[in-house]
Formats: C-alpha cells, structure tokens, sequence
C-alpha cells in the first residue's frame, strides 16, 4: 500500500476566515492527525504565492495528496487542482474544506467556530487517502450542425456555419423558410420592409451548398452526445438518420388566442382584430373594416395576454414597438384616422425605440393608460353594428372612460411552441414555467443549455425582437465553431458507474437519470451509463435499491470517511 | 356622452394658446411644485391629462385653472418643458369661451380679425352717437362763462350717464348669466350636492378674495401680486366711479388737488398707467414664465386698458387747462377706446377673470363643504353598519 503524504493549507481569505476561525489553531490540531506530512495557515490560499507554495511543498515533500481548507469549491476547486496538476500530481488527489461560507460566515460564536473548521478539515484529511486518480476523457466532434427551426435565428446561425465551411442540416417543420418575420410587413424601428430582408436571407440559405434543408419535416428521436449525436428525421414520405456534433434549437414561439379574455370579445365582435389579422391587412395594402369601410376610428390595447397573471406573467417584449410601428402605417394610410392607444407601460427598449416613442406621439395619435392586471377594458358591440365602444378606467386621469372606434386591434401576446416540451426531452434540456427553453445560466450564458453540445437561440427562449434573436443565434454559431475548430471536447470525469454483477435490471436508475444518460443492455439484462452524457449528479447511486452504481469520485468510502473524519475531531474536541 | 374621449378638442385648444400637448409625461413635478395646489384640487398636471384626452365635461366642470394664479414655478420645473403654467392659462381662455353661452368668446379667441373687426364697430357706433349728441346748435355754450372748458355742455353727462347705465345693465346681465352658467357646470352638472345653507356660509370667501386676491399672495412673487393688486384696485375704482357715479365724476367744476374725486382720480389713474406699462413690458421681455408666452387676445387687453387710461389723463390734462377743443376730441376717443374695452373684455375675453376667479373659490368651497357633508354621511353609515353587526 503507498505511503500517503498530505499537505494542509488553511487559508485566511483575509480577515474573512481568520476573524472568526482561529486557523493557528486548526493547523496545530490537524498537524496530529495521521498521515498530515505538513499543515500551514496562508493570507490567501487561491493566490499565485498561495497556489506556488502548494506546488513547492508537493515537490519538496513528496506530497500525494493535498486538503485546502477555504471558501466554497464552486470558485476555486478549479484553482487548486490546476495547482496540483502543475506540480505533476493527479488534479483529482484533492479535497477542500469549505471553512467561509459555512463556517466564519454563518457562525458568531469563535471557539465553536475554529472547533467545526477543525472537524471539516479533518473530515477532508480522512477522505483524501481514498480518492483515485482520474483522467481527463476527450471525445471527437462530428462536424456537422443540427439546426431546429429557419426562421431569422435559425438561418441566420446556419448561414454563420455554413460561411465557415460546415455542414448544416436545417429541419423546418412548415413548408417555406422564414418563421414569423415572414407574417411581418415592415418592422420597427425604422419601418423598413421585413419583406425584403427576410427574402435575400432565405435565398442566401437555400442557395448555400452547404446548408441541407428539410422542410415539412419533424425530429422523432435524439440520441448520443455531444459531438456524436444523431437523430431520426421524418417527413410525409420518408424516415432518415442524421449525424451532427452539436444541435442548435431555435424554434420561435407563437401568437398567444385571445378569445379566451371574455372582456375583448375576440371572435365574437366583429371588426375585433388581433396583431396578427391587422398585419395581413397591412400585407395586403388595405385597412379595412369587415363591411369593407376605411375605419375613421382605430384603438389599439396593448398587452393582451401578457403581463397579467391569469394568462402570461411575462411582457411579450415586441408588441409596444408594434404597436408604434400600427400607427405609422395608419397615420400615413389614413392620416384623418383617430388611433387611441391603450397601453399599459411604453416599452421601448431597443436602439432607436424611444426615438420612435417621440416621433409617433406627435401623430394623431391619443395614449391612453389602463391597468393590465386588474382591469381590462371592456369592449362592447353598438346597436348601430358599426362601432364598438371601449370602456375603462384612464390611469393618468383617474377617469372612467370610453372610446367608440371603429376597429380595434389586440397586441396579442407571443408564448412557446406547443410542442417545447417534446423538444426539451428529445434534446435533454428543459423549459421554464412559461414553456421556454431555459439556458444554461440566465446571465452568464445565455446560449448554451445544461446538455452540453445543445444551444438555444432566438425566441425560443424567451420573446424578443429580430436584432436580439440574430445577436443571439450567431453567438450560438460561433459557439459551435469554436468546438467544431477544437475538434475534441473534454467531458466529465467524476460519473457513474454500474457494478454489472450487482445490477438487477430494475432500470430504478434510467428512470431517474435527469441527462438519459442510462439505458438498458438487452443482451446482459443490466443498465449501463453512458459516460459521456453523465455529468456525475449521483441521482442514480442514491436511487438504485441494490447499491451497484458508484458514483465516481464520491464512492461510499468516500464519504463514510469523511463523515467520521468529521465526528472522531468533534468528539477529540468536545 | 359622459366622458367620451375626445381627439379633435386638441386641435381646438391650439387656438387658445395651448402649444405642445404631447409634451407632458405626467412625471407630477409641476403638481409637486405649485403652491397653490391642495389636497382635493390637484392641478396643473391632471388638467394638462384631460385636455390632452379631451374629455370636454370634465374640463368644462374644472375649477382649477381659476386657482391657478400663473406664478410659473410649474413651467420652471418642468422636465419636458411642456409649460404646464402656459396650460392653465390656455385654459382659462378656453374656459371663458365654454362660460360664454352667445359664443362670442370663442369667435374672439379663435380669430383675431374678428376681435379686431368686433373693437372697430363698437367705436365706430361710439362716434357716430358722439357726433349725433354733440350737434349742439349754439357753439358758444362749449365754453363756461369763465372761459373754461364745458364738458357738460358739449356732452351732458346725462346722456353718457344713460349710456353708461344701458351698458353696465348689459355687461352685468351678460357676465352675470356666464356665472350662472359656470355654476351649472362645475357644480350642477358635475352631480355635486350643495348644503343649502353653505351656500351662505361660504360667501364671505368671494368676497374676500375679490378684495384681497390673497390667494394671489401665497405664489413666492411678492411684487407681482403688488402690481396685480394694485392695477385691480385702480380698475375697481375707476370702474366704480366712471359707471355708476359718473355725474359726480364727470364736473365742470374743477376742485382743489385734495377734493375726494380728483385724489381718487389719480390713484386710480396712477395704478392702471404704471400697472399696464408694468405688463407691457413684461410681455416684451418674455423672461417671466407667465409673460414668456402671450395670445394676441393678452396683448389686446393690456394694450386698450393702457390707452384708456392715456386718453382719459390727456382728457384731463386738457381739460384742467382750459384746452376745449382739445378735450372734447380726446374725449370721444376715449370713449371710442373704453367702450369697447369694457363691452368685448368684461363678459368674453381677460377681464372676466376678475369675476370667475373669486367665483371659483367660492365654487370650490361649495364642492369641498359638499364632498365633507358626504364624507361625514358615509362614516355615519359605516359606523351604523357596525353597531347593527356588533
Ligand atoms: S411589449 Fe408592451 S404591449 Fe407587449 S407585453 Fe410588453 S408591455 Fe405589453
Ligand atoms: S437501479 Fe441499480 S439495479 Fe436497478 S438497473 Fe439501475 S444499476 Fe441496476
Ligand atoms: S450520476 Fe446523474 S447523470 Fe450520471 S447516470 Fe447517474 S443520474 Fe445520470
Ligand atoms: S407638465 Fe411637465 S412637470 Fe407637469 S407632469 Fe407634465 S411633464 Fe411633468
Ligand atoms: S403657474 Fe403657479 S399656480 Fe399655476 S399651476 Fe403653475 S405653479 Fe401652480
């Protein structure tokens, strides 16, 4: 059996740790402990003469093993295993003690303080001689890119690789590229026609040789990793297999139906549009009410089924700049028309939004405020069958009022493709409340999902407008390319593994697994995990009723050691 | 309709002054900062909220405005500089032609070649009674026996007494039925039941703040409301005297600097010569927030009041020095001037603030008495709910 030698560093993290753990103390009492070849106390372990000491003392003493007692891992555990790694040693022959954030932080009283920091140190010492060396994985990348979705995101990301020299496939599920910018007439800000740039942006892509489109066609299965997935594609005729190194899901979302909000009478009033219907009248060059009259009277509400709780919680994002966009178009159709708009916050974000806001406040235009979740306007039908009239209370006046007009236009809210839930299972990712694909870290990276090699572009996300979807979706493409040009990725090393002799086949595991990285080997009747798509959470070592999985790195030794690591000090001290 | 929103009442209140509608964000920093406003009379952002929703009724019903003494600490704050103060003011003309039930009002704010047109007429009518009247056959009974000027011979000032009388019976019976029709408004209309008894109680206040303008007072500039209270004293007294004592007023007789009718005289004269020139000035200088912006109807007012008062100091001075032709010519410009001043501002234009003004805050009060009486009512209701429970 090889000898261990450990080195322990308890650091001060300034005064953070050592005002309230006397780390003198600690290193005293873990210097008694068997195997501790030496322990120190440092200002600041995670810097580089912190980081230098640990790799000369490995040298010097012949170090096999090392604890660092001081802030959380989450931080530094990347830090010091680098250290290790310098120094020649296995990054994996570490452990570290967690002695700011649960310990000085939370604790006031100094003596039991420095006694629970000795215990977590000890714990630490007795848990290290039981880790193995693991080693760094690396899997190949298939080059090519899966993309769910052509409308600007996907094309746009798809055009960005394909630039490049790499093979796109594009999976559309209707029959023609282009998604919802193609319903649009002009956008906003600056009223220039969605026509135009959404037609040379589907003839780049279609014309591209290295971009395979697939209208009209649905995924059915996903399997593999990151770097070798592959997937069943199908349309009307045929079933086919893909094989691509990362996938791209940038499927949209939809227009939300506002025939359920019983205050608009949507469907049941004539001459009651939503967004979408006023936008094909604007695409066909003609306001028109349903008796085929230019109407004199236009109201526009905003926020119909958003930001109220008994629809969507969210804003919708595009609607208010829409809106805006409305009454331009109707200003400069029918500049006799009266347009009211009833909105519930003037959202114009965006470059030149505001701009926008001010422009169109000088038309004949009147805002109006209402409150979007405790009291929608209600529209009611006129005897005379030809207006409508609106009523609700005015927030800026405080006045009850109302409004007869002629046509009135919902800005119906935007919410996710029914089928996301499908998706985020075929993918492994998953969706928020609101049925949006949710990110990997909501600020940091809002690109890439939990499932490594699976990205997330455009609204599919959450609703947003045209530049941000594209801004998106090329940092997703440039994402992809970085580790299409690495060629390699590095997977995870601490996974599970099942024990085929122990294994009863009761697949407890598979069905917990939150990565479906455990499936079913038919031939030997026991699970397997792939260890490639396994990140490690342990799930299944906890689930499996015959104790045959291990999780590595966190094996039961491991942790039984470090338990009595921790009561043997708190018993020594008591 | 109640309260039908309305777009076109925009483009109306552009003819009386109101600039940029848009402007105001209603941030509430001019409400914030107006010493005049209170609890219960919030202005000047929500009036600026209902005219820019052109909610006519509510408008119509508003007594703000005549709170609103035009200090323009509003306009200073204002973050957008949406004159806010400038509002107010365009309000109260718009008001003054929602009073006015002949419409005359309105044609004189919303054209100028009629307010013009409307002052040439009613002079031209004064010149020609004036040539009428003063067709005396005998020319030598112009002079006094002492040589001295005749101005109750060449104009007896019956006659003009007469005149004067029919005019104030009209100007009052007009101004008087713009008031009535104010009171419908603000308090008929808008469903507000007034104790009859308050209707007493609270009267003291019209007449206190028609004497004081002490509301005036309370606006941080102290030698504005100086000017202000001085120039309507004048106009008060003079007005007094010249309609309904002219005979004692208008004498041959001229008696010593000290006499009660020449010592008033002067002040009055005084106050509306130095206050007038005081406005003109401001106006042309447009530094004060509340005299940055004028409507041509500002100018006319203070422009005829300062030539009244200039006519009648040349009548006068003519008149003391013997001068009698003289005096007998600028006397009928002067009347040529003062009619119609009096006839076009008193019931339609600037100076019925002088009356809606006090009215308002009587009016006001009545609507506060009211809201309390019901205020009262309902905690009585309430509490008598309780006990019935309890
Ligand atoms: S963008 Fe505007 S209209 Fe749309 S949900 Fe948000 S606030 Fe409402
Ligand atoms: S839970 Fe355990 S016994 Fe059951 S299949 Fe998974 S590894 Fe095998
Ligand atoms: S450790 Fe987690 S990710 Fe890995 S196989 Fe088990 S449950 Fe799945
Ligand atoms: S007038 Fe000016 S200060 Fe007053 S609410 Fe409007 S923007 Fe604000
Ligand atoms: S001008 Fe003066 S009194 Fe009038 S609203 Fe503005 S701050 Fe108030």
């Amino acid at each position: 059996m090889e000898e261990y030698r450990i080195g322990v560093y308890i650091c001060w993290c300034g005064t953070n740790i050592a005002m309230m753990v006397d780390v003198e103390a600690v290193v005293e009492e873990i210097k008694k402990l068997p195997n501790v070849t030496i322990a120190k106390d440092y200002k600041y372990m995670c810097s580089d003469p912190g980081q230098d000491l640990i790799v000369k003392d490995i040298k010097e003493h012949h170090l096999n093993r090392i604890v660092v007692a001081a802030c959380s891992p989450r931080m530094h555990e990347p830090t010091f295993r680098k250290a290790l790694e310098n120094a020649g040693l296995n990054p994996y022959f570490f452990e570290m003690a967690n002695i700011r954030e649960q310990v000085s932080w939370v604790h006031t009283d100094r003596i039991e303080a420095t006694r629970k920091a000795k215990g977590l140190v000890a714990g630490a010492v007795k848990r290290v001689v039981h880790h193995k060396a693991l080693n760094k994985r690396y899997v190949d990348i298939h080059p090519a890119t899966l993309i769910i979705g052509a409308g600007v995101a996907g094309m746009s990301a798809a055009l960005e690789i394909a630039d490049s020299g790499q093979k796109v496939h594009l999976v559309e599920q209707c029959n023609q590229l282009g998604g919802m910018v193609r319903k649009v007439d002009l956008n906003y800000p600056y009223l220039n026609s969605s026509r135009q740039t959404i037609s040379q942006l589907i003839k780049n892509t279609e014309e591209h040789p290295d971009i395979q489109i697939y209208t009209e066609s649905k995924i059915d299965k996903i399997s593999g990793y990151i770097g070798n997935f592959r997937a069943l594609l199908s349309n009307h005729q045929e079933q086919r297999e893909l094989e691509f190194g990362n996938i791209l899901i940038a499927t949209g979302l939809k227009s939300f139906d506002p025939s359920i909000i019983e205050n608009y009478g949507y469907k049941r009033i004539p001459n009651v549009i939503t967004s979408a219907d006023f936008e094909k009248m604007l695409y066909s060059g003609l306001i028109h009410c349903e008796n085929g009259k230019e109407p004199g009277n236009i109201a526009i509400i905003h926020c119909v089924g958003s930001r109220n709780e008994n629809y969507h919680p969210y804003c919708s994002r595009t609607c208010c700049m829409t809106a805006l966009k409305y009454i331009n178009q109707i200003s400069s159709a029918a500049p006799e028309c009266n347009i009211y708009d009833i909105y519930a916050d003037m959202r114009a974000i965006g470059k030149d939004c505001e701009e926008l806001y001010a422009s169109t406040s000088k038309k004949n235009v009147m805002f109006l405020m209402f409150d979007q979740q405790h009291d929608l306007p209600v529209i009611k039908q006129n005897g005379n069958g030809k207006t409508v009239s609106i009523e609700f209370t005015e927030l800026l006046s405080g006045e009850s009022i109302h409004i007869q007009a002629n046509m009135v236009v919902l800005m119906t809210a935007v919410e996710s493709q029914a089928n996301n839930k499908e998706i985020a299972h075929l993918a492994g990712i998953s969706t928020d409340k609101n049925g949006f694909f949710i990110e990997k870290h909501p600020k940091l990276d809002p690109v890439a999902t939990t499932t490594e090699g699976v990205y997330i572009a455009g609204t599919c996300q959450s609703p947003k407008d045209i530049p941000d979807s594209i801004v998106q979706a090329k940092a997703a493409a440039a994402r992809i390319l970085a580790t299409i040009a690495k060629g390699k990725v590095q997977v995870e090393v601490t996974t599970a593994q099942v024990n085929e002799d122990i294994c009863c086949g009761c697949q407890c595991c598979a069905s917990v697994c939150p990565y479906s990285a455990i499936s079913y080997n038919e031939d030997k009747k026991v699970s397997e995990v792939n260890e490639i798509l396994c990140k490690g959470c342990g799930t299944c070592a906890s689930a499996c009723p015959s104790g045959a999985i291990v999780s590595k790195h966190f094996t039961d030794n491991q942790i039984l050691s470090q338990i009595t690591g921790v009561l043997e000090m708190q018993i020594e001290t008591a | 309709m109640e309260n039908l929103v309305n777009p076109k009442l925009r483009d109306e209140l552009k003819k009386f002054g109101v600039q940029d509608w848009e402007g105001c964000y209603h941030c509430g920093q001019c409400t914030a900062n107006c010493p005049l406003t209170e609890q219960g009379q919030l202005f000047p952002r929500k009036d600026i909220r209902s005219m820019q929703m052109g909610l006519k009724k509510t408008l119509a019903g508003s007594l703000e405005p005549w709170l609103c003494y035009y200090c323009g600490d509003c306009s200073k704050e204002c973050p957008r500089n949406a004159n806010p103060g400038e509002m107010m003011m365009a309000l109260r003309r718009y008001l003054t032609s929602v009073y006015d039930w002949t419409g005359i009002s309105k044609l004189i704010y919303n054209s100028k070649i009629a307010e013009f047109a409307l002052i040439f007429i009613i002079a031209a009518l004064v010149l020609i009674l004036s040539i009428i009247y003063s067709q005396v056959p005998d020319r030598s009974l112009w002079i006094t026996p002492e040589g001295g000027v005749a101005i109750n011979q060449f104009f007896p000032v019956e006659y003009v007494h007469f005149g004067d009388m029919v005019m104030f019976v009209l100007l009052a019976g007009l101004l008087i039925s713009n008031i009535v029709n104010m009171y419908f408004k603000v308090i008929v209309n808008q469903g507000i039941k007034v104790h009859f008894i308050n209707y007493f109680t609270e009267f003291w206040a019209l007449i206190w703040n028609f004497i004081s303008q002490k509301k005036f007072s309370k606006c941080d500039s102290k030698p504005y409301w100086y000017v202000h209270l001085f120039l309507v004293t004048a106009y008060v007294t003079l007005f007094v005297m010249v309609v309904a004592f002219l005979t004692w007023f208008q004498t041959d007789t001229i008696y010593a600097w000290y006499h009660p009718q020449r010592i008033l005289g002067y002040y009055a004269t005084l106050g509306l010569f130095a206050g007038t020139l005081y406005f003109i000035y401001q106006r042309s200088r447009k530094t004060k927030e509340n005299s940055k912006h004028s409507h041509y109807t500002d100018w006319t007012f203070i422009v005829l009041l300062f030539l009244s008062t200039l006519s009648g100091i040349l009548v006068h001075v003519f008149r003391i020095n013997g001068m009698a032709l003289a005096t007998y010519y600028i006397y009928i410009a002067h009347l040529m001037i003062l009619t119609p001043m009096l006839m076009i501002e008193v019931p339609f234009s600037k100076w019925s603030h002088l009356a809606y003004r006090p009215f308002a805050i009587y009016f006001a009060r009545l609507k506060k008495a009211a809201e309390n009486k019901q205020k009262e009512a309902n905690m009585e209701a309430t509490y008598k709910l309780k006990e019935s429970i309890a």
